[in-house]
């Protein structure tokens, strides 16, 4: 073996020795008396530190051309781990997020019992999690999908004694092995089609296909009805605002971690799923639907764990219309921010009472139909040179981008009008917000095509799908207006006993389900 | 009396039997019971074990560990059989140590008959189903601020159910109650309406009916108790309010609605249902009466360590002389600071008052609507303190900067921007995971008032005095008033030191949703400093001087006050030296600081061992503290008032020798300087009651945090944004102290005893006090508290039972 085959090695082995160490430490936890927090935090402070280095060295490779990828033939290893832009990215994450939620339980549970238990499967879910970004096989990929779940189910479960949660868990274990039926099915059709099931012989199958069989469709839509229905869409969504049984750091390991797992696939088989029209389809129509109703009804909830479990919710439908729509890069970005985000919000969501006394030293001014009108004229004039046919380069900008700037623009629009509300000093400072913020969102999209410019690569979907889910966020902000405006006129009353109950989808979902799967059978 | 008006007067003491519960931005003390105190505490358990199922006396198992502990004894078992003259023997008692507690029966309801019969047999049980249909009603309902699209508010809240209850498609969807929608369709229009329906188609036995309100109300008892609170507050300002009768019509109108929605076995059932409750009744009553004297042997055996102690104080002469007076809260966390203080030097003297510095204030800070109380619940505010000396504009500025953090919430949080929001900022938040995780320490817990403001711009506020509640300016004659009584009351009108600080407290926590309850609770659960500031302010001011000469009380013109802030959590003090005394009293400040920084030292290491940090060396000690305070994952900051059980009011040269462990509030008090007994008056009427407030409160959680306590801080959801939590999902609205407040994973840190009173008076002062207030009798000769008596002339104790005054043991 070439001393260059040997450093493209190097970093692989490292990443394979994150999931090994974790793993160990699961089942040796057992064992060990007391203190099991800190063990755990020791050993994922030594997985992060792995993964950092693993994915450093393997930039800096890349960089200088000792490339995994393009040193094959005869490595073996990269047959088993895969450490490129999206796998790093989401390793780095999951290592992250461990590191920080284990610390935080460390405080936050101390004088709990059973924490030998919560430690190993803490553990365990994080293992297989880091197996699962860095797989190279899909059957390792679906495998480490369902350890995760085990792990999760346990961590759901912490306090036995509670009903409600042993509840959400039964209902959570039918979803997911119904999910779990349908990724090993669509797998055996992946494979009899393609003659293998690692992931990059896959994408490379697909890319050099176009079109794609039959069984490639049939195989790609159970793909993605499993990932709809591990991602929390509606109507399989049920599970995820009853999961607050757990103690708050198993949530944020869940809404930051877990729940992304169904983007990731999608994103990594993104060579596959851009031509898989029907499946795509899936992922716009479901994820559409799921990101309107999800985004209002959580504006009528009065806790906060279900106001961000109803977020999560719609932000993983936001995602799945991104990757429908093939725009993976962005689907990524998003993926990432809110699993920071997400994490961050549901640890310090004791800190709600303090936010709601630094937010109510001033009375709001009631924002009037006008500041809004007014603010949605700001906004399209900010727009609208993209739309005019000028000599300015702008006009060159594609459609895609056209249709993110309508979208953000009208996303000021709420802020704006609070601010008009409340005067002009105000107003002049929410302008500035609004280009700061502006200048970010489209710095980091800058930033994220540069770096994973291949994930953006293939047949770009329909005017007509784009259209769709334009006209679907321009409804969903008619919607959100009018309910701001006049928040106690005819339409607001007769449509918030509604979103409050979340369109009893759940209600519906979780009467059948127990119909057929009467729960204490597990 | 009609029978209409026989039933809405049952409804009406019903709802007078609920106590309420402040909201998480202001949360104090509160006795649960403080309704209910016209009987004796033995017999409201009775009661509310029958209607309700809670627990008023810990397990069997916990006075056996006292026993096996040795803490209780023979002798305290034999004390408390005498005292409560009861046939029971000493090892009748004893036995019950191996015998578990039993479990009366409870009450049933008919979402209980209804569970019962059986009707169902999949997962979510009809009381749970109705608690959380009432529960998210309630808190869309009562919801301030956390969802922007809030509930119908229209017509009222008991309309507004009905209305909602009429669309509600969950009771046939999900519970499958085929008469649902028929049903509801004939909910009546009013509250009243409901509850004369109700009772009557029930068929609740008229003499019954009252308790059988009671109990539905103790089954929501959580949004019961935020009710009183509306009720409670429109009170004190002169109305009331009706939404807790409301709230008894939604509950009953849930035992209408599955009542009329079912068949005829349900009927026969509640019949059958009802004729049970007198049974329940008598076993309830009759089931833990023994354990009550073992709770009282309890109490005997920590007063029997106390009691010797204070007699020793008899004799200590009074201070003469001193170089420095603080005057700090009764809070007991006071006690630590004060005695690691006393012992930097005899000139030092502490005095102990309640932290509102006797200001009946609202405060209005810089650039607010709104100003906010900061005095203790009992009282409404007549005064109000504002932020003076701020550079001007600066008041714009905030209102400004606050706006446009108010604005960029709306992009954070509507629908629609939510998306965009994350991708824009989504990333940085790393930062702030990364942060708050491993450099907690660096960043100290900022106070939401500092919102708006930068640290050097929040520095220049001075809270001072400035007018009335109206806004009218306050009169000379009214500003000497208050300083005179504010004086008497901490009983310092002669032997002024040079420099005298107005000690307030607050703690300094994050991410911690009860973090209002660790603050000072006579300031309506805010931080002291306003009112301590304020306090020192007017002392200082030489027209309020001259005034105070006029009423008898000399201070000498070389003698500064100044206002300072305890905070809790780190036991570091902030002295706010920002009168002309900043400059006349440098020394005496300089001096002063190095003996509070020692105090400090030495308060930290006696806390230490409690949370977790005894094997720290001296040098790191305060550090590590600091790091503890601010780190956002932890669930048990600081113990706050747990291990609370006696109240002193007496010159601080009594207690001054003893160490009291922090489990004693303290209020100075000379009976001699207090001629017609105005401030003894004030004292019983005012700080005892809210010592015994914050007493009850912890006993009640202790007991039964399950009704009475919040939980499991890890399960928090905060509700409304500041309205309380809910544990996990929902449930009812959770009331009082979460179990990290309690016990620390092994042991409880909290004992659940009644507040012991040592008042240093004269028996006849106390009884003619007590005479004037039927309330403080209540709670005295009904054992929600125990008083006693220090006679200073006889140098005995004595214990008032049953109405007469007994001589206690030593």
């Amino acid at each position: 073996m070439t001393s260059d085959v040997l450093l493209s090695f190097l970093p692989l082995v490292l990443a394979a020795l994150v999931p090994a160490c974790l793993f160990i430490a699961a089942f040796l936890i057992s064992r060990q008396r007391a203190r099991f927090l800190t063990v755990a935090s020791v050993v994922t402070t030594l997985t992060a530190a792995l993964t950092y280095l693993a994915v450093v060295l393997r930039g800096v490779f890349w960089f200088l051309g000792y490339d995994a990828r393009t040193s094959r033939p005869g490595a073996v290893f990269n047959d088993v781990v895969q450490l490129d832009i999206v796998s790093g990215a989401m390793f780095v994450l999951v290592s992250t997020l461990a590191l920080i939620v284990v610390r935080y339980s460390r405080s936050y549970l101390a004088g709990e019992r059973e924490l030998d238990r919560y430690s190993r499967y803490l553990l365990l879910t994080v293992a297989s999690v880091s197996v699962l970004v860095t797989s190279n096989h899909l059957a390792v990929l679906v495998v480490a999908w369902f350890a995760t779940d085990v792990g999760l189910h346990q961590l759901l479960t912490f306090y036995r004694t509670r009903r409600q949660a042993i509840v959400v868990a039964h209902k959570k274990f039918l979803l997911s092995r119904l999910a779990d039926a349908c990724f090993v099915t669509s797998l055996l059709f992946i494979g009899s089609e393609v003659g293998s099931l690692k992931i990059d012989v896959v994408n490379a199958y697909a890319q050099a296909h176009g079109e794609l069989s039959p069984t490639l469709h049939v195989a790609t839509v159970l793909l993605v009805f499993g990932v709809i229905l591990k991602s929390a869409q509606l109507p399989f969504h049920g599970w995820m605002l009853q999961v607050m049984e757990a103690p708050t750091p198993v949530s944020a390991l869940l809404h930051a971690g877990v729940v992304n797992i169904g983007g990731f696939v999608m994103i990594r088989l993104s060579p596959l799923m851009v031509n898989a029209s029907i499946a795509q389809g899936m992922l716009v129509g479901v994820g559409l639907f799921t990101t309107i109703v999800a985004s209002l009804v959580m504006t009528t909830r009065p806790a906060i764990k279900g106001v961000l479990a109803w977020s999560t919710i719609g932000q993983m439908g936001f995602m799945l219309v991104q990757c429908g729509l093939g725009a993976w890069h962005l689907a990524l970005m998003h993926l990432l921010a809110h699993s920071l985000y997400k994490a961050h919000t549901f640890l310090s969501s004791g800190s709600v009472v303090h936010l709601w006394r630094g937010a109510h030293i001033l009375h709001n001014p009631r924002v009037r139909i006008w500041h809004l009108v007014a603010s949605v004229v700001i906004v399209s004039l900010a727009v609208a040179p993209l739309y005019v046919e000028t000599a300015l380069p702008i006009a060159h900008l594609s459609s895609t981008t056209r249709s993110l700037a309508l979208v953000l623009a009208l996303s000021f629009a709420p802020m704006i009008a609070r601010a008009l509300a409340a005067g002009v000093r105000v107003f002049l400072m929410a302008l500035l917000l609004a280009v700061g913020a502006s200048a970010l969102y489209f710095g980091w999209h800058v930033v994220f095509e540069l770096f994973a410019p291949w994930i953006d690569a293939g047949a770009s979907p329909s005017k007509f799908t784009w259209s769709f889910v334009i006209d679907g966020l321009a409804f969903l902000f008619v919607v959100q207006s009018i309910l701001q405006v006049s928040p106690n006129g005819w339409f607001a009353s007769w449509l918030q006993p509604h979103l409050l109950s979340g369109l009893y989808i759940d209600d519906w979902f979780t009467r059948l389900t127990f119909r057929l799967f009467p729960p204490g059978l597990q | 009396m009609t029978d209409r008006t026989a039933l809405t007067d049952a409804a009406e003491r019903a709802c007078a039997r609920i106590a309420p519960t402040w909201p998480l931005d202001r949360f104090i003390a509160l006795n649960p019971f403080w309704p209910l105190t016209h009987k004796p505490l033995s017999e409201v358990a009775g009661e509310i074990a029958a209607l309700s199922g809670a627990r008023l006396l810990m397990p069997r198992q916990w006075y056996a560990q006292e026993w096996r502990a040795g803490r209780l004894r023979s002798e305290h078992l034999r004390a408390a059989i005498a005292e409560n003259g009861s046939d029971v023997t000493e090892d009748e008692l004893t036995a019950l140590f191996w015998s578990g507690e039993p479990t009366p029966a409870q009450w049933p309801l008919v979402v209980s008959t209804m569970e019962a019969l059986g009707h169902r047999d999949h997962e979510v049980t009809w009381p749970e189903f109705v608690m959380e249909r009432i529960s998210r009603f309630c808190a869309t309902y009562f919801d301030d601020g956390q969802a922007q699209i809030s509930g119908v508010r229209k017509g009222g809240f008991y309309a507004s159910w009905r209305g909602q209850a009429r669309i509600d498609q969950a009771p046939y969807l999900f519970m499958e109650l085929g008469g649902y929608r028929s049903t509801v369709a004939k909910l009546p229009s009013t509250a009243d309406e409901m509850i004369a329906l109700g009772c009557s188609e029930l068929g609740v036995p008229v003499e019954e009916r009252e308790r059988y309100l009671s109990a539905l109300l103790l089954d929501v008892n959580g949004w019961a108790s935020w009710c009183a609170y509306l009720r409670w507050t429109a009170r004190i300002a002169g109305g009331d309010d009706g939404h807790l009768r409301e709230l008894l019509a939604i509950r009953l109108g849930w035992e209408w609605i599955l009542f009329s929605a079912s068949d005829e076995t349900i009927r026969a059932e509640w019949r059958l249902a009802m004729t049970s409750w007198p049974a329940i009744d008598r076993a309830a009553r009759l089931v833990r009466s023994d354990d009550w004297i073992l709770q009282r042997a309890v109490e005997i055996a920590w007063l029997s360590q106390l009691r010797p102690k204070l007699a020793k104080g008899f004799g200590a002469p009074r201070p003469a002389a001193p170089k420095l007076q603080a005057a700090f809260c009764l809070d007991v966390r006071s006690e630590v600071f004060r005695r690691a203080l006393e012992a930097q030097g005899e000139g030092i003297q502490t005095l102990g008052v309640a932290g509102f510095f006797g200001l009946p204030i609202e405060y209005g800070q810089l650039a607010s609507d709104d100003a906010r109380p900061q005095l203790p619940g009992l009282l409404a505010p007549k005064y109000r303190v504002t932020d003076t000396g701020v550079p001007k504009g600066l008041e714009a500025t905030r209102r400004a900067r606050l706006n446009a953090s108010y604005a960029w919430k709306a992009f954070k949080s509507s629908s629609l921007s939510s998306f965009a929001y994350v991708d824009a900022v989504g990333l940085f938040f790393a930062r702030y995971l990364i942060q708050d995780t491993f450099r907690s320490q660096r960043h100290r817990a900022d106070h939401p008032d500092r919102a708006g403001l930068t640290e050097s711009e929040n520095q220049t506020r001075m809270p001072r005095l400035t007018s009335t509640v109206d806004g009218e300016p306050i009169t000379t004659d009214v500003r000497c008033e208050i300083a005179a009584t504010l004086l008497r009351m901490m009983g310092l009108t002669q032997d002024f030191a040079r420099l005298v600080l107005f000690v307030g407290h607050g703690s300094e926590t994050k991410n911690n949703a009860h973090a209002a309850g660790l603050d000072c609770g006579a300031c309506n659960g805010q931080p002291g400093h306003v009112n301590a500031r304020a306090a020192a302010a007017l002392l200082n001011d030489a027209e309020v001087r001259a005034g105070l000469v006029a009423r008898g009380i000399q201070v000498p013109p070389t003698t500064t006050f100044v206002g300072a802030l305890h905070n809790t959590t780190t036991d570091e003090v902030t002295l706010f030296a920002e009168d002309d005394g900043a400059t006349t009293h440098q020394s005496d400040l300089d001096s002063a600081r190095l003996v509070l920084d020692r105090a400090s030292d030495a308060t930290r290491r006696e806390r230490a061992p409690r949370l977790g940090l005894g094997d720290v060396p001296d040098g790191k000690l305060r550090a590590a503290v600091a790091k503890r305070a601010r780190n956002w994952a932890e669930v048990r900051p600081e113990w706050g008032l747990a291990g609370n059980a006696a109240f002193i009011v007496a010159p601080r040269e009594r207690s001054r020798h003893i160490d009291l462990e922090g489990r004693v509030f303290l209020h100075d008090y000379r009976f001699a300087d207090d001629k017609d007994h105005a401030i003894l008056e004030a004292i019983m009427t005012g700080p005892m009651v809210v010592a015994h407030w914050i007493n009850f409160q912890y006993y009640a959680s202790t007991v039964d945090n399950a009704r009475y306590g919040c939980g499991n801080k890890v399960l928090h959801n905060i509700v409304g944004g500041h309205l309380g939590v809910f544990e996990g999902n929902g449930g009812d609205l959770r009331i009082g102290l979460s179990m990290q407040s309690l016990h620390d994973g092994e042991r409880w840190i909290h004992a659940p005893l009644r507040l012991a009173v040592f008042i240093e008076a004269s028996r006849p002062a106390l009884d003619r006090i007590l005479e004037k207030h039927p309330k403080l009798t209540e709670l005295v000769d009904n054992e929600w508290l125990h008083l006693f008596a220090l006679d200073l002339p006889e140098q005995a104790v004595f214990a008032r039972r049953n109405g007469e005054w007994k001589p206690a043991p030593p």
